[in-house]
């Protein structure tokens, strides 16, 4: 592992902008473009939204943990936390599904994490909880000119 | 989040400047959907381009938003999105409720 960082920030909405920027701090050695910053950030914040909305259920109580490390060009992000878990981690994942309609959730929140990133795995955390992992090549780019 | 209004002749014109998350989207919410209650209106232009940041949140308060006016038979207008906004917004589906503008 070339470099590794973490963060453990309250489960609160005003801790996403901060969990974003320091990972798009993290990964500035790599010289990402902006766009690929832009879709980091992204990521990060849907990942890190959906533990404070839907596993902590918007209590401003428990902790998220997002962990970055690159291996090589790859920029790796998990996102952990301990709240009450994802029953049907398949369906949570299509677009447009929510458990919170009332509440104005687009539903997009996976779609995006798996569109902006390489690879999105979703998993249960031991004991409880969700950790999602991320992962973003930052090499040279061959396929767009 | 910022966010300034105008209205020039029936059309609400409404500004955000900022990063739209879960930290301000009840408060721009709200905001709007007071502004959208001013007299004689025509129709709404969100205006997008001082938004610096913006993630999936965004786009079910915006989808929140379209429903509102909606029923009081106003069109939603997105105008002059960041390109990094636009990405999100484009792969939301969401100009097929909201079309773009370019000012």
């Amino acid at each position: 592992m070339d470099n590794y960082m973490t963060l453990k920030i309250k489960a609160a909405s005003q801790n996403e902008a901060l969990a974003r920027s320091a990972v798009a701090a993290f990964c500035v050695s790599l010289n990402p473009t902006v766009d690929v910053l832009s879709d980091i950030k992204t990521a990060v914040s849907e990942a890190v939204t959906n533990s404070i909305v839907h596993g902590y259920n918007g209590q401003d109580d428990g902790t998220v943990e997002i962990v970055a490390f690159l291996e090589g060009t790859t920029l790796h992000i998990d996102v952990k936390d301990e709240g009450i878990g994802i029953e049907d981690i398949e369906r949570a994942k299509k677009p447009f599904f929510t458990t919170k309609p009332d509440e104005e959730r687009s539903g997009m929140g996976f779609t995006v994490m798996e569109s902006f990133m390489d690879e999105l795995i979703v998993e249960n955390n031991v004991p409880h909880g969700v950790v999602v992992k991320m992962k973003k090549n930052l090499g040279a780019d061959t396929t767009e000119r | 989040m910022k966010i300034s209004s105008k209205v020039t002749n029936g059309t609400l014109y409404v500004a955000l400047y900022g990063e739209l998350d879960e930290s301000c989207a009840t408060y721009v919410r709200s905001r709007l959907d007071a502004l959208f209650d001013t007299p004689k209106l025509t129709k709404v232009v969100l205006d997008m381009a001082g938004v610096t940041f913006m993630d999936s949140t965004g786009i079910g308060m915006l989808i929140g938003r379209y429903k509102i006016l909606k029923g009081k038979n106003l069109p939603l207008l997105l105008s002059s999105p960041s390109a990094v906004v636009d990405k999100l917004l484009r792969l939301s589906g969401i100009y097929e409720l909201m079309p773009k503008i370019n000012f």
